[in-house]
């Protein structure tokens, strides 16, 4: 008598192309969010108040450390105060909705809770004191905040060397201070490692050194302590 | 390819469509979690976020009064260090002062006022609010107070010195109680009733261990934990670094404590016999001609019986080493001699620390540099006055069992940990219709509260110190908050003060900082009017800013010669001891390990610190000579009974070579049965099995005077040690030969010349 194994091979087929159906579905899937996502208009996150750094930092030229004070003595850049923004909305476009959110906050003394954008992981440390002292441009890292209506990571300017507005309030050429980052950078070592090794600290500030290979901060231990 | 019909197509669009749902799901997990900045809503003015800012204050786990610099960050404590400003510590800070920490972020920290729902000493605390606990114990003084009755109130606090001591003696004024009590476990009693008896000032004086060239410590173990235990290892390291002038030290005690292994010499002398070697030492000084003042023939006299033969015999030292000890102590300059628990805590220990003063007279020590140097008197109360010894606890809870107490205060203090069982201390509480507690954590005693009002932590709250055994200049400093309070609770200072007001005898300030600033105001006022600031103000900020004060006025007096009757009263008699030396063969030293009094077994940091001399964390252990376990057929891990007249504790043994054999030590901390989760049912509390033997001269229990028996449990546990583990497996790792052996060996050895 012949025993075929036909039909039981039939339903293992089957099951085995619903699992390669399955795994293809998963890369999809995975590759379809990236694409979705990884678009600095729909990555930035939603903020609490729609605020706009264009508003403030590009169209009224308020400096970055106007509100970001500890930038200059702190590791950590720090947000301002509900109080620091209620300092200026006391008078200033007092009708309008947003700011009356703002003012909501201040009323019941309760704080904005912003939702972070500019991300580190906890291994790394990292001190705007040293970086903003040294003249780097906060729009080194952080892009044209100036232009951004809503801050996103990935929306930094794409067009090569550019002029970067130095923290000293001065108009400084990129190839001097600091080279912009592209849009292909993302917040990796790279970014970080790309600037560290075409500068050197000349008197206390950042200067380009075209040669390279300077020993500026390139120990494991500069950022990873 | 397998023909696929509908239904197969169906489960394939199904396949892939979960399929790319999960692709989504999956890319999304692990992206980086949404995280908010939280800003302000009013920035604060004293801080930048992500940058320290440091406070300068006072240690408050001892007495000490090291000065301590306090690294916050956001307005949290990260970090205590010394403050390399203050004269105590110069920057160091020992283990507990560290460990502060831990007493403000402690889990088991109380975060508000409870009232004992249940039965007393039961975990049925209810929390209730501030007012409530307030009024509760405010109409209770307040019905004893207004009918006259104010006696019947009782304060009892931990030793508090500087203007707090004032608020709280106000208090005590205002209910109309002298009824007011500091209770330290190691404050040393005897040292004071001696330098009384010899000197002439109930005062701790300065022992400049620093420019000393010799020191006789007799069971002072100077380094880990008595007086000021920060301020003499600086000492200690400068009196080392002499190069061809070095400091020579010498501990004479039964038990090596860290201080006898950093000693160039350890004498073991029979426990209790310290006087009689330092008055033997002494004979010798003035027979062999060193002392050669006016009073040298009643000098004479009354030393004539302690000739070295008979101390010899008596302390179980050789003669050789005596006359080698009083010769170099002699003839060194400056030399000094210091006695500690070790030798105050007998029954002779008044006598012997009057001896021990006399060695250093007649050494020509007195008012000298590197020698005895007398302070001037504190710029601020220090809590000795009010300090109650065992006698005074012991009259205390005598009237509790009389019904002569209506109310108790308690604040910080745990005495039913450290007062004997004999002492029945816990028993006679339960007579007092009314306690109430202001501790930050419940302990032994608070346990038995009605009320708790939880007092903030040093590090919450203000006061300020004046460390009497100081730096032989006038000094203080001020304790300030380095952080807003992280709970429900108040500062002990303005709780008394609430109190005040309540029973309407309100005190003439507002708050603990009104107390301290005015305190510090009159000092201010006393100063030199030339070379002071321009305003108490500008005073106060700098004060605040440098964390300490202080006036160079290093005094020398003469005052300080003893006249005949005190020549004549000199003597040391043989200790007594409780118990039959048959029945209870070994006298039982308890000492301080790293918890200072029990009070830092609550501190995990603490806890796992490794004993200094037997590297044991998380427990008790019983020390005994390599010998005295040979003969019982004890090792290492045995668990064993101690007992004594009064009771026994059980803990395991553990070999320890430097300790005489008729001697057995256990350290003093752990054993707590109600003290938050890290200090419960650890280990046994030795201080419980101690007789009531009391030093008539200085009112206090002689700790060291208790005799006790091994009585092995058959049962073994292991000893958790960091070093030295016992167990070598048969492999001899570490070999070892006799003195004997050794010198034969090396003998045998051929010496060969290797020629040229």
């Amino acid at each position: 008598m012949n025993v075929s194994i036909q039909p039981a091979l039939k339903s293992l087929q089957t099951a085995a192309l619903i699992a390669v159906v399955a795994v293809v579905g998963i890369f999809v899937g995975y590759f379809i969010d990236f694409l979705i996502t990884d678009n600095p208009e729909v990555s930035a996150p939603e903020q609490p108040i729609a605020f706009s750094h264009k508003i403030h930092a590009g169209d009224n030229e308020i400096p970055c450390q106007y509100c970001h004070t500890e930038a200059r003595r702190s590791p950590s850049a720090g947000v301002p105060s509900v109080n620091k923004c209620m300092g200026c909305h006391n008078e200033v476009a007092t009708e309008s909705p947003l700011i009356r959110q703002v003012s909501e906050y201040w009323e019941n003394k309760e704080p904005i809770p912003w939702v972070k954008v500019h991300d580190l992981p906890d291994f790394v440390h990292f001190t705007h004191k040293r970086h903003v002292q040294a003249g780097i441009a906060c729009q080194t890292c952080h892009g044209p905040v100036e232009t951004m209506d809503k801050i996103s990571v990935h929306s930094r300017n794409n067009d090569g060397p550019t002029l970067l507005a130095s923290t000293t309030g001065e108009i400084m050429n990129s190839e001097t201070s600091a080279v912009a980052a592209t849009q292909n950078d993302h917040w990796e070592m790279g970014l970080c490692l790309n600037c560290h090794k075409q500068h050197d600290v000349v008197d206390g500030k950042a200067v380009r050194v075209d040669d390279g290979g300077f020993d500026n901060g390139l120990d494991c231990w500069t950022c990873h302590k | 390819m397998p023909n696929i019909d509908r239904r197969d197509f169906i489960k394939l669009v199904g396949a892939g469509g979960v399929g790319v749902g999960a692709g989504v799901v999956l890319r999304e997990s692990i992206k980086h979690p949404k995280e908010h900045l939280i800003p302000h809503v009013l920035a604060p003015e004293d801080y930048s976020s992500g940058v320290a800012t440091w406070y300068n204050s006072v240690c408050s786990m001892c007495s000490a009064g090291c000065g301590i610099s306090v690294r916050t960050r956001e307005g949290r404590a990260k970090k205590i260090e010394g403050n390399p400003s203050h004269a105590v510590n110069q920057g160091g800070l020992c283990a507990v002062g560290q460990a502060g920490l831990q007493v403000l972020y402690n889990p088991d920290r109380l975060t508000g006022p409870l009232l004992q729902s249940a039965n007393r000493g039961s975990d049925g605390f209810t929390q209730i609010t501030w007012e409530d606990g307030l009024t509760r114990v405010a109409s209770r003084l307040d019905v004893l107070r207004a009918a006259g009755r104010g006696n019947r109130i009782a304060l009892l606090t931990r030793g508090v010195g500087g203007h707090l001591a004032e608020l709280l003696e106000s208090f005590a004024e205002g209910v109309g109680t002298d009824q007011l009590h500091h209770y330290d476990y190691d404050h040393p009693h005897a040292l004071y009733a001696a330098n009384e008896r010899f000197f002439g000032k109930q005062h701790l004086p300065y022992y400049d261990l620093s420019n000393t060239r010799h020191l006789l410590s007799f069971g002072a173990d100077y380094l880990a934990g008595w007086l000021s235990p920060v301020h003499h290892s600086l000492g200690f390291a400068n009196s080392r670094h002499g190069g061809d002038n070095r400091g020579y030290f010498v501990q004479i005690e039964p038990r090596m404590s860290p201080s006898g292994a950093a000693a160039d010499e350890w004498v073991p002398a029979k426990p209790g016999t310290e006087g009689i070697l330092a008055l033997g030492l002494a004979h010798h000084i003035v027979a062999s001609g060193h002392y050669e003042g006016e009073d040298i023939n009643e000098w004479k006299d009354v030393l004539s019986a302690y000739t070295l033969e008979k101390v010899a015999e008596e302390t179980d030292v050789s003669e050789s080493v005596l006359r080698r000890l009083a010769e170099s102590f002699a003839n060194a300059s400056p030399s000094l001699a210091i006695g500690g628990d070790g030798a105050g805590n007998n029954s002779n220990g008044v006598d012997t620390l009057v001896a021990i003063n006399a060695l250093n007279y007649l050494a020509g020590n007195v008012g000298e540099v590197g020698g005895v140097i007398f302070n001037p008197d504190p710029a601020g109360a220090t809590s000795h006055s009010r300090q109650a010894n065992y006698q005074t606890l012991a009259q205390l809870a005598e009237s509790a069992r009389a019904g002569e107490i209506d109310v108790l205060i308690l604040n910080d203090v745990n005495p039913v940990f450290t007062m004997p069982l004999a002492s029945e201390f816990k028993a006679a509480l339960a007579q007092i219709p009314f306690i109430v507690s202001l501790s930050s954590f419940i302990d032994e005693t608070s346990a038995l509260a009605d009320v708790i009002l939880p007092s903030h932590t040093y590090l919450e709250s203000w006061g300020d110190a004046f460390p009497e055994q100081g730096v032989g200049f006038s000094i203080g400093a001020v304790s300030q908050p380095v952080i807003a309070p992280l709970y429900n609770t108040k500062a002990t200072g303005d709780i008394v003060l609430d109190l005040a007001r309540r029973i309407g005898k309100p005190m003439r300030w507002d708050s603990t900082e009104d107390c301290i600033k005015d305190g510090w105001n009159k000092i201010y006022q006393e100063s030199d009017s030339n070379t002071r600031t321009e305003s108490f103000e500008s005073f106060w900020t700098a004060l605040l800013k440098a964390g300490v004060w202080g006036k160079k006025n290093h005094l020398k007096t003469d005052t300080s010669r003893p006249n005949a009757n005190t020549i004549a009263s000199i003597g040391v008699d043989a200790p007594t001891f409780s118990g039959d030396a048959e029945l209870y063969p070994f006298v039982l030293q308890p000492y301080r390990s790293g918890m200072h009094d029990g009070r830092a077994a609550n501190l995990p940091w603490i806890q796992e610190l490794p004993d200094a001399m037997t590297s044991v964390v998380y427990g008790s252990w019983v020390e005994i000579n390599p010998k005295t376990a040979k003969d019982l057929g004890l090792t290492e891990g045995d668990l064993v009974d101690i007992e004594s007249v009064e009771g026994a504790v059980r803990a395991p043994i553990l070999v320890y070579p430097a300790i005489r054999p008729d001697v057995i030590a256990m350290p003093i901390g752990q054993g707590h049965t109600n003290y938050g989760r890290y200090a419960s049912n650890r280990g046994a509390n030795p201080l419980e099995i101690l007789s009531p033997l009391v030093d008539d001269n200085s009112g206090n229990v002689a700790s060291n005077a208790t005799r006790v028996k091994i009585v092995a449990t058959g049962k073994h546990v292991e000893i958790v040690k960091t070093g030295g583990k016992s167990r070598d497996l048969g492999r001899d790792i570490v070999q070892t030969t006799g003195g004997d052996d050794h010198t034969a060996q090396t003998n045998s050895i051929p010496i060969t010349v290797i020629p040229t």
